[in-house]
């Protein structure tokens, strides 16, 4: 990790803090001309921070950068993309209104200004040359953006970029988005680029991918960087050891194969949603982890959602086939009936943040902790110390404002107000966004508990890893059908997941 | 407890003095206890620059000015604690002081009476709750509809006398005996109903963030006639004190109490967008501490003008150290 001759880019102790998450803990890695570079690790390992960090998208905490040897701090995209480097994000990076062209000038119109006027034949005429320049022919410069779809769009911002041949280019997660054409397109240009001597960086979750594409890897693992690999020591299970750790973080995931009763708790019987879903099926068993996984607009938030009755469902039912099949027609009656729902977004659906720890985690005791008409105040400060010793949730007191508490903290206050009120089957929205590593493995124990005290879980994740550390089954949704179902017991391989995903 | 107390000052050594301010002022205790602390300074501050103010004569003054107000104020706790508002419950109380003295000067029964008058006030509630349920506008726009429709039929009802008149003598008999007990035992009904039943936690919870508590199986709907209902029986009971006030209605009768009663309410420390810092009794706590601030600046030979411009001033004062601070952490933001 030393300085070497030829490193076009030198970072050192770079970090970044996320109010109390670590996004990025003293990283020191080199860049170098003529190489790929993969950027390789978990959701949250701090591959997309690192990058936007050096794309200008957002400043660093701390820790200094070198570009061309002088320090380097761009305090913008634009500043950035002047001096030389340019990023391909991973979400949607054009304009979908405007016209190919002016996407790929876009910010520079400058040079095509003729007096007060942009003309436009000439700005198309160049569009042309740089969609030619990466070898794409059949898109018209002079048409709207939203007539193309996701992989042209994300060539139309590869034009962009190489139109300036930047130094340094920078591609986040983008193959998700291509196909088997669009990736070719893609990898000829990163190679011709380095031959040429200039730096590419690729970040990407398919080990195939980057193994067979990159010069070296540099690997990161919760904020830090775990190795950085030559090409000549590449070996896939010693990388894969390396990205996800799950030997030396032992019981981080669960890591047995025990199964789950016959007895099914939850059905979806072809329920069709305003939005996503269109007659879909699910079974819950007792005692399963059930993974649900995808892109994140497959559905499997609606999904979470319908299951609960919070939202509409236009045809179908969601029954409980162990309560004499009743309908959940409303949260109400999901919650009258044992169902526990943890939204995705937290601090605005699952807590009142002005309200106390007790508060919040007393919410779903009223009938519990109920002595008649009254509430028993005994009874209701073990329902709510129970949870905070047994989660310890830090707090100087139990009456609190949750607003101040960390994200993690936040999280187990949600997570108590369901595991107090015993909730049979609890259906979990990206339970461990934006947690830190110590509450993310208190979550999975936790989980893995519940599983164990026969509950029920639906656990919808982003995260591909924590979702095959996690489930009994796993489900992958894709335009919000059911693209592939996977069983635990006969392992989860990673590509094959990721191929049905897109 | 004493260990702790001792970390939190030595922490705050290193905080600006408008840091300190605001650590103190978030503090739920200082929260709490400010309004009681204020009524308390009106009342030593009256005591020691006055001769008679704890003579019973100025005591019930206070009480009698106060009484009205407050029980108001206690009445809509429940509507203001789920982020709700009605203005129209002083229109409303006149509907129920007129038909209370009507039936009092028909039939002679202050029993039918009171019960007539708070009959009414539940019956008018229930119409702005199921307004607001069914139309599926909030219950502050009913309100505001609805003032002018109360309003309108306490025009008509009072025709070209404007006025109705029932004896002072039964208004004086109610008002020693029935008025201070019926006045304690409903803010006692308010005060278990709010704190020791799932109703006042449920809408306390609910007033602050809707979404969470609907995912907690709370519906909207029943939360709403149970706050509305009480908001009624407070109404017509307010008919009746009202009513033997002034030994009789007038045209005027309730003008303007619907926003009194949101003053009095914010003064006895609660916020008009209810939530986690609500409670049962602000409005009594301000309530009071206006009227021992009118009487006390009146003994001591302030012009009324004056009066209002102190109240001005305490108000403001109080709006300004119940305020949150907007300190939200940087969202996280991935690129």
């Amino acid at each position: 990790m030393e300085s070497k001759v030829g490193a076009i880019l030198q970072v050192r102790n770079l970090s970044k803090n996320f109010g109390v998450t670590h996004a990025l803990k003293n990283v020191n890695f080199d860049i170098q001309c003529g190489k790929i570079c993969g950027l390789i690790g978990e959701n949250g390992s701090g591959k997309s921070t690192a990058s936007s960090i050096i794309a200008g998208m957002q400043p660093a905490t701390s820790g200094e950068m070198f570009y061309k040897d002088k320090p380097w701090k761009p305090s913008s995209v634009l500043e950035a993309s002047k001096a030389g480097i340019a990023m391909i994000v991973q979400e949607a990076g054009t304009i979908p209104t405007v016209s190919v062209a002016e996407n790929i000038f876009i910010g520079k119109y400058k040079q095509f200004r003729k007096g007060p006027i942009v003309d436009k034949n000439l700005m198309y005429k160049e569009a042309q040359k740089a969609l030619e320049i990466i070898g794409v022919t059949h898109i018209d410069p002079t048409f709207p953006t939203h007539l193309y779809d996701m992989q042209d769009r994300k060539l139309i911002e590869l034009a962009r970029a190489m139109y300036d041949d930047p130094d340094i280019l920078i591609i986040d997660e983008t193959t998700t988005a291509l196909s088997h054409y669009g990736r070719e397109i893609l990898y000829k240009i990163m190679h011709r680029h380095a031959e040429r001597g200039k730096a590419v960086i690729i970040i990407s979750h398919d080990l195939d991918e980057v193994m067979e594409h990159c010069d070296m890897l540099i690997i990161l693992r919760d904020a830090e960087i775990i190795d950085v690999l030559e090409r000549k020591d590449f070996n896939p299970d010693d990388i894969k050891f390396k990205m996800i750790g799950r030997e030396i973080k032992g019981s981080y995931y669960r890591d047995d194969f025990d199964g789950y009763s016959d007895e099914v708790v939850l059905k979806a019987e072809r329920i069709t949603t305003m939005k996503d879903l269109l007659a879909f099926d699910l079974e819950l068993h007792k005692g399963e982890i059930l993974g649900i996984g995808g892109l994140s607009d497959c559905g499997m938030h609606t999904l979470g959602r319908a299951l609960y009755g919070l939202e509409d469902i236009v045809r179908g039912s969601v029954k409980l086939p162990g309560k004499n099949n009743i309908s959940i027609t409303s949260p109400k009656v999901a919650f009258n009936n044992g169902l526990g729902y943890v939204s995705k977004d937290r601090d605005t659906e699952s807590l009142d943040l002005n309200a106390s720890i007790f508060a919040n985690i007393a919410s779903t005791g009223y009938k519990i902790n109920s002595k008649g008409p009254f509430i028993s105040a005994k009874k209701e400060k073990e329902y709510v110390m129970t949870q905070v010793n047994n989660l310890a949730i830090k707090c100087q007191n139990v009456f609190q404002p949750v607003r101040n508490l960390s994200g993690g903290n936040k999280q187990k206050v949600v997570f108590g107000k369901w595991t107090a009120e015993d909730a049979d089957i609890l259906i979990l929205d990206c339970p461990t966004r934006g947690v830190d590593i110590g509450v993310k493995a208190a979550m999975y124990q936790l989980i893995y508990q519940m599983k164990k005290a026969g509950k029920s879980i639906v656990m919808i994740s982003e995260e591909l890893q924590e979702l095959c550390g996690m489930s009994d089954r796993l489900l992958i949704l894709k335009n919000g059908k059911v693209s592939g179902e996977f069983m635990r017991t006969e392992g989860f391989d990673n590509t094959k997941l990721i191929n049905c995903m897109i | 407890m004493h260990s702790n107390n001792f970390t939190k000052m030595r922490s705050m050594s290193g905080l600006s003095l408008s840091d300190k301010f605001a650590v103190i002022k978030n503090n739920r205790f200082v929260f709490t206890a400010l309004p009681f602390f204020l009524l308390l300074v009106v009342i030593v501050f009256f005591g020691a620059t006055t001769d008679n103010f704890f003579g019973a004569t100025v005591l019930t003054g206070i009480f009698n000015q106060a009484v009205i107000f407050a029980t108001l104020a206690i009445s809509v706790s429940l509507i203001y604690t789920a982020g709700n508002l009605d203005i129209s419950i002083g229109s409303a109380m006149a509907l129920c002081s007129i038909l209370a003295a009507n039936i009092y000067i028909s039939t002679g029964s202050v029993v039918l009476m009171i019960i007539s008058s708070i009959a009414l006030g539940i019956v008018l509630m229930s119409i702005n709750s199921t307004l607001s349920t069914v139309l599926n506008v909030k219950a502050a726009t009913v309100g505001i509809v609805m003032m002018q429709i109360y309003s309108a039929i306490r025009e008509t009802l009072l025709g070209n006398d404007a006025k109705i008149v029932v004896s002072y003598k039964m208004s004086e008999s109610l008002e020693s005996g029935f008025r201070p007990i019926a006045f304690i035992l409903f803010f006692l009904l308010v005060f278990i109903v709010y704190t020791k039943t799932p109703v006042g936690r449920k809408t306390r919870f609910y007033g602050g963030n809707a979404n969470a508590a609907i995912q907690a199986g709370i519906s909207k709907v029943s939360l709403q006639y149970i706050g509305f209902i009480i908001c009624g029986l407070g109404v017509g009971l307010t008919g009746i004190f009202s009513l033997i006030r002034t030994s009789g209605v007038t045209i005027t009768t309730g003008d303007g109490m619907g926003m009194n009663v949101m003053l009095a309410t914010v003064l006895g420390g609660m916020s008009i967008f209810g939530g986690a810092k609500s409670n049962s009794y602000a409005g009594l706590i301000g309530a009071l501490t206006v009227a021992a601030l009118n009487k006390g600046l009146l003994m001591i030979g302030v012009s009324a003008a004056i009066v209002q411009g102190v109240r001005g001033l305490i108000f403001l004062l109080i709006i300004y150290l119940s305020s949150e601070r907007q300190a939200t952490l940087p969202s996280r933001q991935q690129f």
